[in-house]
């Protein structure tokens, strides 16, 4: 049943993005082609993407072609799309992972911090930082972490990946040292929702009678802290990490940008700015894909953290 | 629970080994060229705004292509800071007839796995490109062309299917050469991706790619003979591209030292910061294009003269040019003929002067009256892309220019395709936006004034201009060309045909560590050609 809905959300998303990249004012042959290009130019290009076809017969192709796991050639390139998304996709992933996993790591610990001690000058201090980077642009963090760190105090480098002509173990330390600021940029403008919503769901369980029951019973605080009252707070902070992934990818146009990152978040602008519909499809889908994966394994894990939603 | 945390545990494993699985590869070392001659040790290192859409030159299409692909593949032909073609590949170039031209090619070039780029290359790629129309401006310059023939191993003979005095000037400016012996074997030129999936690159130009790290970096290494390079090797052992789409990193990543030079020409508002800045040369290019309106004669308003002479009365062009492009740019009498064409350029053909008084009584005089506010019952819709930044932020100083002048204009901004497509289909009543190279006149003029031209979006059609346009195009003597192309010139600027505003200096900045860079015209060529690349060393 959740497979099917899966499948019927990226059949949903694969037919949307098929129809409004051909809704987009211009066309590919003119994004590509010089502004001087003759009539037949023009024709010859469309014909050649198979764009000249009626609307129904491209669709019909792609949907087979995409049967077969061929996502086709990109128009700009003239190289297979998954060539074009596997060389900028280990990319992405471990950017916006590191991002993730640190976000979840410092961004939980801080507002159990926060809830901990509700009223106090932490929680204000928390607070504001929450609401602060939650209201930050990505570009503006990444231009001023690379002004600190990368120009005045030099400790990290200002863009890519990693240097070139750095081979073996090196080459891990330098891919190690590129991801800092890039993951820190992604990690500070989530931050604020991760440490928010921990805080005033861990606030309501601590209000809970369960948590009331347990320190009558003497329990520890601590304990009830973090063995009961943050399970059942864990839950909507679960869904939250679900939701974000799409957020994340969208940020990881921007960061990507701003820190010259080789992920897919770029390709897929530069893939806009020359209407290469072929590996937008593909990006898409991957994107589609991701959010579904996402959700199912949401799903699963609030199954193992919430054992009535598992049976129900 | 045991059972649930063993789950979780192997949900993390999983997680673990499919990231692993995705994890980037590292790369591994390529060979090296070693040094020669005087040549140095070290790597010049520049940045880019964009990462190479294709490594085939015949079909490129962004300017990062295009500095790559140059250090590989030759043109036949550059341009001087006057304007004037000169010799690269060709030694010698001209017409037999005004069907039939010719262009004699060095003895000394090869390609670098040892084959001797000959006539022979030459003429393979100018027919495969005729044969095979790949997308980009080489097969735009081609209208004209019938084929080519390689006669000797240093001289190709063309042959146009109609007398065109451009062409031969045109396809060797804009045409790089290509391995016959590479390109041929792999099918149609418009659909190779030369991406070298297929055993690297081959190069005749002062280096050759040997490694990409897309969307991060383009390593080149120099080839142990280049003729045109002084002493015949390339300085620097390397080039390597590195891409940085923020302009602002970029400029970053040249302070820290990160990058030796940026490709792209700098932001006005750059300019300044960076001749200031310490460690750091800022060097000024000649520009080869121009900025412009054009009015679009389908609206029966813009249809008239008077019309079309008080927008072009209504504008402070020298505001714009001391205010938004920070005094960077250079009048060129409202002109298409700019300064940089030195021997086309006119210097009677005065700029249309700033006079809000003039402009209302030319109104006046097509026939409108002003209502109480001053107003003339005209409204038009001015549209430029929002990628341009210099030229959204000049049409604002228009908009209020015309307003003082009584005629309303709404500006309509859109991103670039939808701007393309705006001004191709004629979806507008005033074009605001600049062409970058405009090498040849008679070339522009066909584009953008002839009934037919792909860039005439005035949509005029003077039959007074489209025979000089004619008569310029089929003239192989090159004072009575430039005297046609001269009335022209004016006839355009007299009936409004086009309001060119201004040519914009290009600044690019390097490090001060490195010297003798060869400046040539415009953003293409600039401090990153060939021979420039090729001529750079550390002080």
């Amino acid at each position: 049943m959740r497979l099917g809905r899966g499948v019927l959300t990226i059949w949903f998303a694969v037919t949307v993005t098929f129809l409004l990249l051909r809704l987009l004012p211009g066309d590919p042959a003119q994004a590509v082609a010089s502004p001087t290009m003759t009539a037949e130019t023009r024709a010859a290009l469309l014909a050649q993407y198979g764009l000249d076809k009626p609307l129904i017969v491209q669709y019909g192709i792609y949907l087979g072609q995409l049967l077969h796991g061929d996502l086709g050639l990109s128009f700009t390139q003239s190289i297979p799309v998954t060539t074009v998304l596997f060389e900028r996709l280990p990319w992405t992933l471990l950017l916006t992972v590191t991002a993730l996993v640190l976000t979840v790591v410092v961004g939980i610990p801080l507002g159990v911090l926060a809830a901990s001690h509700r009223g106090r000058l932490l929680d204000k201090v928390v607070q504001v930082v929450g609401v602060t980077g939650q209201s930050i642009f990505v570009p503006s963090v990444g231009v001023l972490l690379l002004f600190a760190f990368g120009l005045m105090l030099r400790w990290l480098p200002i863009g890519g990946a990693y240097d070139v002509g750095v081979y073996g173990v090196a080459w891990y330390g330098s891919v190690a040292e590129h991801l800092v600021l890039p993951a820190l940029s992604l990690m500070l403008v989530q931050l604020g929702s991760y440490v928010l919503t921990m805080r005033s769901t861990l606030i309501d369980a601590l209000g809970e009678d369960y948590v009331t029951l347990a320190r009558a019973n003497g329990l520890p605080y601590r304990r009830i802290l973090w063995r009961h009252a943050l399970r059942n707070a864990l839950l909507p902070t679960t869904t939250l990490i679900g939701l974000q992934l799409g957020f994340l990818v969208g940020g990881a146009v921007l960061t990507e940008t701003v820190f010259a990152y080789p992920g897919i978040g770029r390709g897929i602008y530069e893939a806009v700015t020359q209407l290469d519909f072929p590996v937008l499809q593909g990006a898409f889908l991957f994107l589609a894909l991701t959010v579904v994966v996402a959700n199912m394994l949401t799903d699963i894990v609030y199954g193992f953290l919430d054992p009535r939603v598992k049976s129900a | 629970m045991r059972t649930r945390t063993s789950a979780l545990i192997a949900g993390a494993a999983g997680l673990l080994l499919l990231l692993a699985g995705c994890a980037p590869e590292a790369p591994h070392p390529a060979g090296s060229s070693g040094s020669a001659g005087g040549a140095s040790d070290d790597t010049l290192t520049i940045a880019t705004t964009t990462d190479v859409v294709n490594f085939n030159p015949l079909i490129g299409n962004s300017r990062s292509d295009y500095w790559i692909t140059n250090l590989m593949y030759p043109h036949l032909l550059s341009i001087g800071n006057d304007g004037k073609k000169k010799a690269e590949l060709a030694t010698k170039w001209g017409y037999t007839d005004t069907t039939h031209g010719y262009y004699d090619i060095r003895d000394d070039m090869t390609w670098s796995d040892g084959q001797p780029l000959t006539a022979e290359d030459v003429a393979y790629t100018m027919n495969a490109v005729k044969q095979d129309a790949p997308a980009g401006t080489y097969y735009g310059q081609m209208a004209h062309f019938a084929s080519a023939k390689a006669v000797s191993k240093k001289r190709v003979e063309v042959t146009l299917t109609q007398p065109d005095t451009s062409v031969i000037d045109e396809i060797g400016f804009w045409g790089n050469v290509v391995p016959e012996h590479v390109f041929q074997p792999a099918g149609s030129v418009a659909k190779f991706a030369n991406d070298g999936s297929s055993g690297g690159w081959v190069s005749a130009g002062p280096y050759v790619l040997t490694s990409k790290q897309v969307g991060q970096s383009y390593t080149l290494e120099r080839v142990q003979h280049y003729p045109l390079a002084p002493g015949g090797t390339p300085g620097p052992a390397k080039v390597v591209y590195r891409v940085f789409p923020d302009v602002n990193t970029e400029i970053l990543a040249l302070q820290s030292g990160e990058v030796d030079l940026i490709a792209n020409a700098l932001p006005p508002a750059q300019v300044k910061q960076l001749q200031n800045a310490q460690g750091i040369t800022v060097q000024e290019v000649t520009g080869l294009g121009y900025a412009h309106m054009t009015y679009n004669m389908d609206n029966p308003d813009l249809a008239k003269l008077e019309v079309r002479q008080a927008l072009a009365h209504a504008v402070d062009y020298d505001a714009i040019r001391k205010v938004v492009l920070q005094g960077q740019a250079v009048s060129t009498g409202s002109s298409p003929l700019m300064p940089v064409l030195k021997d086309y350029y006119d210097p009677s053909i005065k700029e249309y002067s700033f006079d809000t008084k003039l402009a209302r009584s030319l109104m006046e005089k097509a026939g409108y009256t002003a209502d109480a506010d001053g107003n003339f019952p005209v409204r038009f819709r001015l549209i430029y892309s929002l990628q341009d930044t210099v030229t959204a932020s000049w049409v604002q100083l228009v908009k209020d220019d015309a307003a003082k002048a009584g005629i309303v204009i709404d500006l309509a901004w859109s991103e670039r395709n939808t701007y393309l497509a705006q001004t191709n289909a004629g979806d507008f009543d005033i074009y605001a936006g600049n062409f970058a190279i405009m090498d040849d006149p008679v070339t522009n003029f066909t584009l953008a004034y002839l009934p037919k031209g792909s860039i005439n979006y005035t949509h005029n059609d003077d039959p007074t201009l489209n025979d000089l346009i004619e008569q310029a195009s089929t003239q192989t003597d090159t004072a009575k060309k430039i005297s046609i192309m001269r009335k022209a010139a004016k006839l355009v600027h007299d009936q409004v045909y086009d309001n060119v505003m201004y040519t914009q200096n290009l600044y690019f900045a390097h490090s001060s560590a490195w010297t003798g860079f060869v400046p040539e015209p415009s953003e293409l060529l600039s401090i990153v050609n060939p021979i420039s690349v090729s001529s750079a060393h550390k002080r």
